[in-house]
C-alpha cells in the first residue's frame, strides 16, 4: 500500500518536470503534451491524461507556463503552452533537485535510480 | 461529427460545475482529437466515442479542472509604470485586509499582544509623565521650589519640612524668592453650616503667601492677606477659602457663599473666597484654607517656640535652586536659636541648612525610583511584544514565500513587497495601537482606585495628546519593526528556491533555516527579557513579603482605630475626661477586649517630639541632648494595640495626679541612654505642666515599634500615662483604639455614636482598622509588586507561546529530516532528544543572558527593596528553573508530534 503512495506522490511530482522538460524547446498544446508523454513513458510511468489539464492549469497558476489561443489557417484554433522565464530557472532547478535526491537515497538506502 | 464541446459542458454541469468557457473548448478539442486518433487505431465509432466519454468523466472528476482559469494576464502585462513609492497604497491595503480576514487567528494575536504591550506601556508612560515630568498646575511651574531643612544633615521629624526661624528671617528680608508660603496639615475639622450636622472636612493651614507664591487666584472673593492670620502661629480659623467642590457641596455653588459665617470645630469663622475647580494643594482631599502664620521662635511670655512645615517658595526669573539655597541658610544663620525643641525635632541643635529643590522632583522623590523601575520594565515588555510579533510574521513570511516570490514573478520590485508587508503590518500596527489606547484609556479610568491614596499627582495622569501622540508613536514602532524581519527577508527571496519548495523536494531548506535561526534568536531574547522581568519580580514580591510579615512591635489584628480632634480651648481634664467616658462605654459594647486611647497612633500620627537634656545613669558627669517622641497614652494603650513590654510594668489606673510619676521607655531609648538598667532610672523636666513635680522615673521597657514604615530607623520614645499629664497640648488630637475579639470594622458606627453623644461637635476621622492602616501604608510596594509581577508573567506567556511557536515550526520544517532518521532507527526518545536539546540551546542560552542582565539591573532596584538583597540567590536560582518548566511545557507537544513523524507520510 504504503509503495504504492509512494509511488504516486514521485509521479505527481515528475508530471511536472516531465511536462516543463517538454515545453523546453518548443511550445505544444495540451493534446500533443499528453501523447509524447504516454510516447516517451513508455509504460515506465504511466502518466493519465486525465490529469493532464489539471497539471497544466496549477503550473500555468504558477507562472511556470502561459498558455494561449493560437489560430493557424486551415486549422482550428488551438491553446498552446510555452515556458515562462520562471519556468524555466524552476525546471533547471528541479533536474538539480531530482538528480540531488536521487543521489541523496542511494547514499542513505544504497538504492538505484528507480 | 459531434459536438465535443457540448458533452464536456454537459458533463460538467452534471456535476453542478461550471468551468471557464476556454477550458471546455480546450477539453473538448482534446477529446475531439483523441476521439480521431481512436478511431484511426481502428476502433470502431461508438468504442471511440466510449472511451473518450470515459475520459470526458475522469476530468470532470478532478476538482483541478473546476478551478477557474486565471484570469490575470500577469505574465504578459508588463509591471505598471507607475512606480512611485507610495502609488497603489490604498490596493496594498485592500489586499492586506483580505489576507488578514482570511487568517483571523493570526491577526487576533498579534492585535492582542501588540494592544497589551502598548496598552501597559503608554499607561506607564502617562503615570511617569504626569507625576515626574508634567509641569505643576502653576504659572510658571518650573520656578517653583520647595524648602526643606536640615540641622548638621539631620532631617527633621517630617521629612521634607523647615522650621520657624529660618522661615521668618527669610521672609523677612529676601532677594532670590519672590517670596516663600508655608503650609501644615491638620487633623481634619468638623465644618457645621448654620445648625447643620458638622462633618469632617480636610482643612489645610496655609500661610497668606502661599497663594501669592503659587500665584493662584479665587474664583469669587478674595485670598488671605498677611492680618488673616494670628501671629502667634495659633489658628484661629477667622477667615476660611473653600474649594470648589466643597462650595458646590455646601452651598450650592450660590455666590452669596463669601462673607457666610460656618462653624469650624464649633468656632465661627467667615468664608472669604472660593477657588476655582482646578485649584487642588496640596491634593484633592483638602476642601478648604485657613489662614496661619508659623509662630516666632521667641513668645511673647518669653517661651521657645519650633514648629516644622511645608514650605514653597518662587525663585525669582533667573534664579537658580542653588542661589536660593545658599540665601535661605545664610538668612537662616540669623534667625533665633530654638534650643533643646531643635534637638526634639531634628535630633540636634546645629546651625539650620535651607536647601531648595525643584518642586516637582520633592513632590515625587518617593515614588520616582519605583516608576522608573517599572518603566525600564515595560519597555522590555513592548520589546518582547514587538519581537514576538516579528516571529509569527517570520513564520508567516516563510509561508507566503511562494506568494511573495510570484509576485516578484510577475515584476513587484524588492520595495513593492516591501511596502506590500508594511502596509500589512501598518494595518496591525493600527488596529494593535487603537486597541491599546483602548486599552490605556480604560487604565486610566481605573488608576485613581488602582494607585495607593498617598500617591503624588494623580491628579496631573491622564491621556492627553502626549500621551496619545506617544502611543501612536510606539505603535507605528513597533509595526515597522514587525513588518522589517520578513520584508527584510522577502527582499532576499529566491525565486527558483522559493517555488521549488512547493514541490517535494527538499530544497530552500537553507533559507528555513534562515528564518528560524532568526526566530530562534528573537526567541533566546524573549526568554532573556522574561528572565529579567521575572527576577525584578520576585525581588519585589519577596520584599512585598518582607514588609507583609516584619516585625513591627504592635500587632494590627482585630484593631479599630480613629481621631478625633480636640478644640485647643478644651482643657486637659476636659479631654481626659471626655475620652475615659467614650473608652468606658467602648468596653460595654459586646465583642470589645480594650478600648484605650493616646496621642499617637503608629502609620497616623507620632503624638509629639520632644527633646531635652539628661545625665545618662551610666556615666552622671555628662549631659547628653535626648529627642524622642513623645506619646501621651491611657493606661490600656499598650495592650490594645499589642505592645510588648519587655522589662518593668505597664501603665496602671493607679498612675494618677497623686501617685509618684513614670513613664515607659522604648528598647532604643534604654539602650542609647538609660544603658543596661533601666527601670527606675530617673528624667528629668519633660515641661508636662506638672510645676516642680517635673520627674520621671522610668517603670518599663517597651518593645521597639514601627511608627511609619518598617524600612524607616528606629528611634528613641517615652510613653506618658494620660493621667498624669498637665499639659492640654500634649494630646491635641486623641486616638482612639478598640481592640475587638473579631472583625472590628463592625464597631466603626458604635464609636462614632459614643463619641457624638459625649462631644456633639466633635468630628470622628481616620476610622480604620490597623490591619488596613498597615495594607495601606504597603499599597505602594504591593502596587510595584503586581505590576512587574503582571508584567513577567506576560513576557512569560509570550515567551511560552513564542517558543511553542518556533519549535512547532521548526518539527514541521525538519520533519523529513524525523521521516529520515526514524526510517534509519532512530526511536521516539531519541527524537524528543534532538527537540528538547534545540529548547536547552534556546532557553538555556536566553536564560544566561537573562540572568546576567537581571544581575546588573536589579542594582537599581536596591532603593526599591526591603529586606532581601537585589542579588536574592532565592529570585535568581527560582527564575531560570521556573523557565525552563515554562520552555519544557512549551515543548512538550512539539516533542511528541515529533516523535510520532511517519516517515512514509513524510517521505512520499
Amino acid at each position: 500500500m504504503a509503495s504504492t503512495s509512494l509511488e504516486r506522490e514521485l509521479k505527481r511530482g515528475s508530471a511536472e518536470v516531465l511536462i516543463l522538460a517538454l515545453l523546453e524547446r518548443r511550445q505544444r498544446h495540451g493534446y500533443e503534451i499528453g501523447r509524447l508523454i504516454d510516447e516517451r513513458s513508455d509504460g515506465a510511468i504511466t502518466f493519465h491524461v486525465a490529469s493532464l489539464y489539471p497539471t497544466l492549469y496549477r503550473l500555468e497558476d504558477k507562472g511556470f507556463i502561459e498558455g494561449r489561443w493560437v489560430e493557424r489557417s486551415g486549422q482550428r484554433r488551438r491553446r498552446y503552452y510555452r515556458l515562462t522565464a520562471a519556468g524555466r530557472k524552476v525546471l533547471a532547478s528541479q533536474r538539480n533537485v531530482w538528480g540531488q535526491f536521487f543521489a541523496a537515497l542511494n547514499r542513505v538506502a544504497r538504492i538505484r535510480h528507480a | 461529427m459531434r459536438d465535443w464541446k457540448s458533452r464536456v459542458a454537459a458533463a460538467f454541469a452534471a456535476r453542478r460545475v461550471v468551468p471557464d468557457a476556454d477550458v471546455v473548448e480546450e477539453l473538448a478539442q482534446h477529446a475531439a482529437t483523441a476521439f480521431e486518433a481512436a478511431r484511426a487505431d481502428g476502433a470502431t465509432d461508438p468504442d471511440a466515442a466510449d472511451r473518450v466519454d470515459r475520459l470526458i468523466a475522469m476530468w470532470c472528476d478532478d476538482p483541478a479542472v473546476a478551478l477557474k482559469r486565471p484570469k490575470r494576464r500577469s505574465a504578459v502585462t508588463p509591471p505598471s509604470d507607475d512606480r512611485r513609492a507610495w502609488s497603489g497604497t490604498g490596493q496594498d491595503a485592500v489586499y492586506a485586509l483580505r489576507l488578514l480576514r482570511r487568517q483571523p487567528g493570526f491577526a487576533f494575536v498579534v492585535i492582542l499582544t501588540m494592544a497589551l504591550g502598548i496598552g501597559a506601556t503608554t499607561t506607564l508612560f502617562s503615570v511617569t509623565y504626569g507625576v515626574l515630568m508634567k509641569p505643576l498646575p502653576w504659572p510658571e511651574p518650573d520656578r517653583l521650589v520647595r524648602i526643606t531643612e536640615t540641622r548638621q544633615g539631620k532631617e527633621p521629624r517630617v521629612r521634607g519640612t523647615m522650621s520657624n526661624g529660618p522661615y521668618h528671617t527669610w521672609t523677612a528680608d529676601h532677594s532670590t524668592v519672590e517670596g516663600v508660603g508655608g503650609w501644615i496639615n491638620v487633623a481634619s475639622a468638623a465644618l457645621a453650616i448654620g445648625n447643620g450636622e458638622p462633618t469632617p472636612v480636610q482643612i489645610l493651614n496655609v500661610t497668606p503667601s502661599l497663594f501669592t507664591v503659587l500665584k493662584a487666584r479665587p474664583l469669587i472673593g478674595r485670598l488671605f492677606v498677611d492680618d488673616d492670620a494670628d501671629k502667634l502661629g495659633t489658628t484661629p480659623r477667622r477667615v476660611v477659602i473653600l474649594s470648589y467642590g466643597l462650595w458646590q457641596e455646601r452651598f450650592g455653588g450660590q455666590p452669596d457663599a463669601i462673607s457666610r459665617v460656618v462653624q469650624l470645630d464649633g468656632k465661627a469663622s467667615i468664608v472669604v473666597g472660593v477657588m476655582p475647580k482646578e485649584f487642588a494643594f496640596p491634593d484633592r482631599d483638602t476642601r478648604a484654607w485657613t489662614a496661619w502664620t508659623p509662630a516666632p521662635v521667641r513668645l511673647p511670655n518669653g517661651a521657645m517656640a519650633m514648629t516644622i512645615f511645608s514650605a514653597m517658595a518662587r525663585l525669582r526669573p533667573g534664579i537658580t535652586a542653588q542661589q536660593a539655597t545658599a540665601e535661605g541658610t545664610a538668612r537662616a544663620r540669623s534667625a533665633p536659636d530654638p534650643g533643646m525643641t531643635a534637638v526634639a525635632l531634628f535630633g540636634g541643635n546645629g546651625p539650620a541648612e535651607i536647601r531648595a529643590v525643584p518642586a516637582v522632583d520633592q513632590m515625587t522623590a518617593d515614588v520616582r525610583p519605583a516608576l522608573l523601575v517599572l518603566l525600564a520594565a515595560v519597555v522590555l515588555l513592548l520589546v518582547t511584544a514587538t519581537a514576538n510579533v516579528a516571529s509569527l510574521q517570520l513564520a508567516r513570511a516563510a509561508v507566503r514565500r511562494r506568494e511573495l516570490a510570484i509576485r516578484a514573478a510577475i515584476g513587484a520590485g524588492a520595495g513593492q513587497l516591501t511596502r506590500q508587508l508594511i502596509v500589512e503590518n501598518a494595518l496591525l500596527g493600527i488596529a494593535g495601537g487603537a486597541a491599546g489606547i483602548a486599552l490605556a484609556v480604560a487604565m486610566h479610568r481605573a488608576l485613581p482606585t488602582l494607585l495607593p491614596s498617598d500617591f503624588p499627582r494623580v491628579d496631573a495622569i491622564g491621556v492627553d495628546w502626549r500621551v496619545l501622540l506617544f502611543a501612536a508613536g510606539i505603535a507605528l514602532t513597533a509595526s515597522v519593526v514587525c513588518g522589517l524581519a520578513p520584508s527584510w527577508h522577502a527582499r532576499r527571496i529566491d525565486l527558483v528556491e522559493a517555488l521549488a519548495e512547493d514541490g517535494s523536494a527538499p530544497v530552500g531548506h537553507g533559507v528555513r533555516v534562515r528564518t528560524a535561526r532568526t526566530r530562534a534568536l528573537i526567541m533566546a531574547g524573549q526568554i532573556a527579557v522574561s528572565c529579567v522581568l521575572l527576577v525584578g519580580a520576585a525581588l519585589l514580591v519577596r520584599s512585598f513579603v518582607a514588609l507583609l510579615r516584619a516585625d513591627r512591635g504592635y500587632d494590627p489584628v482585630n484593631v479599630l482605630t480613629a481621631r478625633v480632634s480636640l478644640p485647643q480651648d478644651y482643657s486637659m481634664e476636659r479631654r481626659i475626661t471626655f475620652l475615659e467616658r467614650v473608652a468606658e462605654r467602648l468596653r460595654a459594647v459586646p465583642g470589645v477586649r480594650i478600648a484605650a486611647y493616646g496621642n499617637a497612633l503608629p502609620l497616623l500620627t507620632s503624638g509629639g517630639f520632644r527633646g531635652f537634656k539628661m545625665r545618662p545613669p551610666a556615666n552622671p558627669s555628662i549631659e547628653v541632648d535626648v529627642n524622642v517622641m513623645q506619646r501621651v497614652v491611657s493606661p490600656d494603650y499598650l495592650a490594645a494595640l499589642g505592645l510588648r513590654l519587655s522589662e518593668g510594668r505597664a501603665f496602671t489606673p493607679q498612675d494618677t495626679m497623686t501617685s509618684p510619676n513614670v513613664i515607659l521607655v522604648n528598647r532604643s531609648f534604654a539602650t542609647k541612654y538609660l544603658g543596661a538598667r533601666p527601670i527606675g532610672a530617673s528624667i528629668p523636666s519633660l515641661g508636662m505642666c506638672r510645676g516642680d513635680r517635673d520627674r520621671w522615673e522610668v517603670a518599663g521597657v517597651v518593645d521597639d515599634m514601627r511608627q511609619g514604615s518598617v524600612a524607616d530607623p528606629l528611634q528613641p520614645e517615652i510613653f506618658l500615662p494620660a493621667q498624669q499629664v498637665g499639659c492640654a497640648n500634649a494630646v491635641s488630637q486623641a486616638i482612639v483604639l478598640v481592640r475587638t475579639a473579631g472583625d472590628p470594622l463592625p464597631l466603626a458606627a458604635t464609636l462614632r455614636s459614643l463619641v457624638r453623644e459625649q462631644e456633639p461637635a466633635l468630628a470622628v476621622d481616620q476610622m480604620m482598622t490597623m490591619e488596613d492602616r498597615v495594607m495601606r501604608a504597603l499599597a505602594k510596594p504591593r502596587l510595584y509588586a503586581v505590576v512587574l509581577a503582571g508584567f513577567a508573567i506576560f513576557a512569560v506567556a509570550i515567551a511560552g507561546v513564542g517558543l511553542f511557536g518556533v519549535l512547532s515550526y521548526s518539527v514541521a520544517q525538519r520533519s523529513r529530516e524525523i521521516g529520515v532518521r526514524t526510517a534509519l532507527g532512530a526511536r521516539p526518545s531519541d527524537i524528543v532528544r534532538l527537540v528538547l536539546r534545540q529548547v536547552v540551546i534556546v532557553a538555556g542560552g536566553g536564560i544566561v543572558i537573562g540572568l546576567a542582565a537581571a544581575f546588573v539591573a536589579s542594582r537599581s532596584m536596591s532603593t526599591v527593596l526591603y529586606g532581601v538583597a537585589p542579588q536574592d540567590p532565592l529570585s535568581f536560582l527560582a527564575v531560570p528553573v521556573l523557565l525552563i518548566a515554562v520552555s519544557v511545557i512549551a515543548a512538550i507537544v512539539p516533542a511528541r508530534r515529533a516523535a510520532r513523524v511517519d516517515p512514509l507520510q513524510v517521505l512520499r
